[in-house]
């Protein structure tokens, strides 16, 4: 699997070529265009996850996680894939490492990497939209998707991170989850939220801006919805 | 036909496009497309493409700006963020996506084209794509970067991200993958391109942002 990360840093699209008998695992929706011998099947998040009902249980929960799998037949093959948001792509080699991914960020992967659901967040409070975490293990590149440009931090000690702010990160590194300031009141009014507090050694991968945020800046404008 | 001078700039996420007209030439415009212009350049409004465009729910009118007693700029910035395409045309016809013309020479011919009924009710986007014929230049746009890919046999677009392509490639909307990807690998419908010829594609799908929004609208109390 070789991978082209191209129009940064905005509207950045990934380009994969796949040889023959190599396959590709992406976010359900994330393809945009591939050659005509690609072949697509579509699977939960784990294999033998219990099946199309309970798939679609979870979906209804707003907790679905689908995953695409492509594959060339006959010969090589190009896919095409993006996410919603604007932003920027990274590539990720994995080799035996584990990386934690903020689902929203999971965009494409190996099939030789394992995608699993990890630590079930809590529902955000504000929106309702609720955060989990993908374990990535495994060898092979993955490619992460983030709300406006991605920066890397070297975490050697302790480090925080806004939960909104976080794509992907080492699983060598604790992390906890806390107020930003002293009391509940003052980090909901300080309108910083949950941290992230990170300890150890390790990479976080961290984006500009913050998905929920830009949402909640749309709200006004919006037309209201029924409940 | 020659093409006029030019120019793209912060392409590819905040594209605007400079066109230098000759005197006396004319551009036809995207209406509300112009951003800014120099004097001697007078527009005017004509109802081209007919009716047919009321149906693309493009708006009706085109502008047409002509540089009168000597050169002009004008710079055209389309409604949407994203890229900008520049192609010449020489008798060759290419199809755009009914939300993607930006503005042409006058010699381009602007239809509205009915998909078919099967065709157009699945591809997502609109029932009408719009047919550009003749010679001169095609600026198009879109949401999102733009990618041109070859075609040479066969290729798959997801029907949300064509911006256009040129007449010589046959297309077909379909499923993707068996019924479980049909329901759950959101990707629903596609266009399987076929022959060979240019195929024009965005990087990002304002439909899929307009659903990512969703869940931050005001609720309505039901009282």
């Amino acid at each position: 699997m070789k991978t082209e990360i191209l129009h940064r840093h905005s509207n950045t699209a990934a380009k994969i070529s796949l040889s023959e008998e190599e396959t590709c695992t992406t976010e359900s929706g994330a393809m945009i265009a591939m050659s005509g011998n690609m072949s697509i099947s579509t699977s939960t998040y784990k294999k033998g996850g219990g099946g199309i009902f309970k798939a679609a249980k979870r979906l209804l929960a707003g907790e679905s996680f689908f995953l695409n799998h492509f594959q060339p037949s006959g010969g090589s093959g190009e896919l095409w894939v993006s996410p919603v948001l604007t932003g920027d792509l990274v590539e990720h080699n994995l080799s035996g490492e584990k990386l934690i991914v903020q689902s929203g960020s999971f965009l494409a992967a190996a099939s030789t990497v394992n995608v699993d659901v990890g630590w079930q967040g809590f529902k955000n409070f504000l929106s309702g939209e609720s955060l989990f975490w993908l374990n990535l293990s495994g060898d092979g590149p993955v490619i992460l998707s983030a709300f406006g440009v991605i920066y890397t931090v070297e975490v050697d000690g302790e480090y925080i991170v806004d939960t909104g702010h976080i794509v992907a990160f080492d699983e060598t590194l604790n992390f906890s989850i806390s107020k930003a300031g002293k009391s509940w009141i003052s980090s909901f009014f300080g309108g910083e939220g949950i941290i992230c507090r990170f300890k150890g050694k390790g990479k976080i991968y961290c984006q500009s801006h913050n998905p929920s945020s830009f949402g909640h800046s749309l709200t006004p404008s919006l037309k209201p919805r029924r409940q | 036909m020659s093409s006029m001078k030019h120019t793209i700039t912060c392409s590819p996420d905040y594209s605007l496009l400079t066109v230098n007209i000759p005197a006396g030439n004319t551009v036809k415009v995207e209406a509300s497309a112009m951003a800014a212009m120099d004097t001697n350049i007078k527009m005017k409004t004509r109802m081209k493409g007919g009716l047919g465009r009321l149906l693309t729910r493009e708006s009706l009118f085109i502008n047409e700006f002509t540089a009168e007693g000597g050169d002009g700029d004008i710079m055209i910035a389309p409604g949407s963020p994203g890229d900008l395409k520049h192609i010449s045309l020489d008798g060759n016809v290419v199809y755009l996506q009914n939300s993607g013309y930006v503005a042409s020479g006058l010699d381009v011919t602007l239809e509205t084209k009915w998909q078919g009924m099967m065709k157009g009710f699945f591809s997502g986007e609109s029932l009408f794509l719009i047919k550009c014929s003749g010679k001169g230049d095609l600026w198009f746009n879109s949401y999102g970067g733009i990618i041109e890919i070859d075609v040479k046999g066969e290729y798959i677009v997801d029907t949300g991200y064509i911006v256009a392509f040129e007449e010589t490639l046959d297309y077909n909307v379909q499923s993707v993958g068996g019924l479980k990807s049909l329901f759950f690998s959101g990707e629903g419908l596609v266009c399987r391109f076929s022959g060979s010829g240019k195929l024009w594609i965005q990087t990002r799908n304002v439909m899929a942002f307009a659903n990512w929004t969703f869940p931050y609208r005001p609720v309505k109390k039901s009282n």
